[in-house]
């Protein structure tokens, strides 16, 4: 009958490494594992000592753990993530390794406390080892993105005028950029809806085709008007876009402003006559001309009047170039404010202005300007000074050229002043 | 299935007899140290608290300088009575480890871990099987783990996630003559502070009949 040695059965079955070892380092086992994996049979190794065939280990540090496990009665380690290795085990693995060496983790454990014996257990743990240095790999990849995203997102938080709103327009987030530019505090901002930043006298009608553009859930781009917390007026070229959820439903809307305010202004002054304030010539003549080329019916339906101030030299003449400038600028006013907003008003040069009346037959333009210059009569300039005017009107006449309508109103306003003046003429 | 209710209150006759069994387990960590570390230290009284989980980090914090980075230690002990044992080590401390347990000069990162390590699976083992000892109850020791880190990233309140209540018993290890120091925390939760309960109630019936 075969004798069965029980315990070398059940420690040369495990799929780990096990010798036992006494405090003058004499090995008196060592399993089947251990002698596959280090090449050194039982035979060879029972009963020397082990630092013949493992001179590297620090014995210092192994005696000092193994009279620990023996006096304290429990196991004691090695730090499993250390790159020394207790004992040298080449790794065959082919594919996808960074180890070389076998990762252990090494226990001792208090075996016969009385012989002064250890046992010492050494598990493979290199698969463990190589996912712990991929992910350790993984987070440091992750981090550097990290840093990156968050050095990013400071550049654009810092030089771009962002902002995030609820689907009801309430603020949720906003750029510093942003909170810098209009003069808030972020925290101002933040739960409060974007009509805080309209203008009182802004129109409505720009707001209304943006909302109606992104709540079709389409982006909107376009120029906006928008105050500051001091009340200043800014110029932003915007775009909304607007955030759907996961079933494709508004969720939210981010916006990306530009300042343009300084574009406008100079814009402005391109097109404005610095005393008046109202369109210059240019401005004039630029959409005379559009209009003309293109013969757009929508725009060809209008009538051209020409304002000559009566008498105008001799203002100034008499009261100086002061006062005959606040007749050009009243007379400016009296004008604009008795015209339609879709009007349009220019200074034409001198004393002369220059205006479109829009969708008007003739009569409608006469009596629109008869009352013009009614109001012209009744402004004073000065208690003392008061100005009248003299009008000349014509009608576009389709396919017509831009110099022959001004023929034709230079020759209305020729016979209202050759007519005795205050008055409209016809042509 | 409703879960049980704990009645997680200490009497003060049970925090008097586990301050006592733990006196008796900081001296025998400190006579294992001295025995086998070749170093004489003193250890305190330990302080003995029950908090709630969310409250560890900051408990924890409050013990050591924050500006430090630290080699912290966990050893998971399970048994009738089981948790978690954490030692936490500032980097100079840990280097004067290395330095007496290597007996070299400039010890390297593997060694100065390694002696931390092996001073804390000491504490552990000592602290934790004697007053198991004490208990009537037997424990395992699982696998030390390491980690060099800074004083913030400790404990992480996912860490803790599962734990409703803790009962953490602290003390420091001083090794004047070394220059080390080191706090020690054995953490445990729920069903074995319970446990703890029921043992120390055992203990003391055994004691004084």
């Amino acid at each position: 009958m075969i004798e069965i040695k029980y315990p070398d059965v059940l420690l040369d079955s495990l799929e780990n490494g096990h010798m036992i070892l006494d405090d003058n380092f004499i090995v008196s086992y060592w399993n089947r594992w251990l002698a596959i994996n280090t090449q050194i049979s039982k035979d060879e190794i029972i009963g020397k000592k082990l630092d013949t065939f493992y001179p590297d280990i620090n014995y210092k540090v192994l005696y000092r753990k193994i009279i620990t496990a023996l006096t304290i009665g429990t196991p004691t380690f090695y730090d499993a993530d250390s790159n020394a290795k207790f004992i040298t085990i080449n790794r065959n693995k082919v594919t996808t390794s960074s180890l070389k060496l076998m990762q252990q983790q090494v226990t001792i454990s208090p075996y016969i406390a009385y012989e002064n014996k250890v046992m010492i257990s050494i598990y493979d743990i290199s698969e463990l080892f190589e996912a712990k240095l991929m992910i350790k790999k993984e987070i440091k990849k992750v981090h550097k993105l990290n840093n990156k995203l968050e050095a990013e997102k400071e550049i654009i938080d810092k030089n771009i005028m962002l902002m995030r709103t609820s689907a009801d327009g309430t603020i949720i987030d906003i750029s510093t950029f942003f909170s810098q530019f209009f003069e808030f505090d972020k925290k101002d901002f933040l739960g409060k809806n974007v009509s805080i930043f309209k203008l009182a006298d802004e129109s409505d009608a720009i707001y209304k085709e943006l909302w109606k553009t992104i709540r079709d859930k389409k982006s909107w781009s376009g120029e906006l008007k928008y105050k500051t917390f001091n009340g200043k007026e800014k110029w932003v070229q915007s775009r909304v876009m607007p955030i759907l959820d996961s079933d494709g439903e508004l969720f939210e809307f981010s916006a990306v402003y530009h300042d343009i305010t300084n574009e406008k202004l100079l814009a402005e002054l391109y097109i404005t006559d610095p005393l008046t304030k109202l369109y210059n010539r240019v401005h004039f003549d630029e959409i005379i001309s559009f209009i003309v080329e293109h013969q757009r019916k929508s725009d060809i339906d209008f009538a051209l009047v020409i304002v000559d101030i009566d008498h105008f030299k001799s203002i100034n003449d008499t009261y100086g170039h002061q006062v005959g400038d606040e007749a050009l600028v009243s007379v400016a006013k009296t004008l604009k404010n008795s015209l339609r907003e879709n009007d349009l008003i220019a200074r034409w040069g001198g004393e002369e202005f220059v205006i479109m009346l829009k969708n008007v037959t003739l009569n409608e333009a006469k009596a629109i300007v008869e009352k013009v210059r009614a109001n012209v009569e009744k402004n004073r300039i000065t208690d003392s000074i008061s100005v009248t005017a003299s009008f000349g009107l014509t009608k576009y006449i389709k396919g017509e050229s831009a110099k022959e309508i001004f023929k034709r109103v230079d020759s209305a306003l020729y016979e209202a002043k050759r007519g005795g003046r205050n008055r409209v003429v016809v042509k | 299935m409703n879960k049980k209710i704990l009645n997680l209150k200490f009497t003060e006759d049970q925090i008097d007899a586990l301050r006592e069994f733990m006196n008796v387990s900081i001296g025998a960590a400190t006579a294992s140290l001295a025995n086998l570390l070749d170093a004489f230290g003193t250890m305190h009284i330990p302080e003995i608290e029950i908090c709630n989980s969310s409250e560890l980090a900051g408990k924890i914090e409050s013990t050591i300088d924050l500006k430090s980075m630290y080699y912290t230690t966990k050893q998971l002990f399970t048994g009738k009575f089981g948790g978690e044992c954490m030692f936490v080590i500032s980097e100079d401390s840990a280097k004067n480890l290395g330095r007496h347990l290597y007996n070299v000069t400039i010890p390297s990162g593997d060694e100065i871990k390694d002696a931390v390590m092996e001073l804390s699976n000491i504490l552990t083992s000592t602290i934790v099987s004697r007053l198991t000892q004490e208990l009537n109850v037997q424990v395992q020791f699982f696998v030390p783990s390491s980690q060099f880190i800074d004083a913030n990233s400790i404990i992480h309140d996912e860490d803790v996630v599962e734990y409703s209540k803790i009962i953490i018993i602290s003390t420091i290890l001083d090794f004047q003559d070394q220059q080390i120091k080191g706090n020690i925390y054995i953490l445990t939760k729920d069903e074995a502070i319970e446990s703890l309960k029921i043992l120390i109630d055992k203990k003391i019936e055994e004691i004084y009949g």
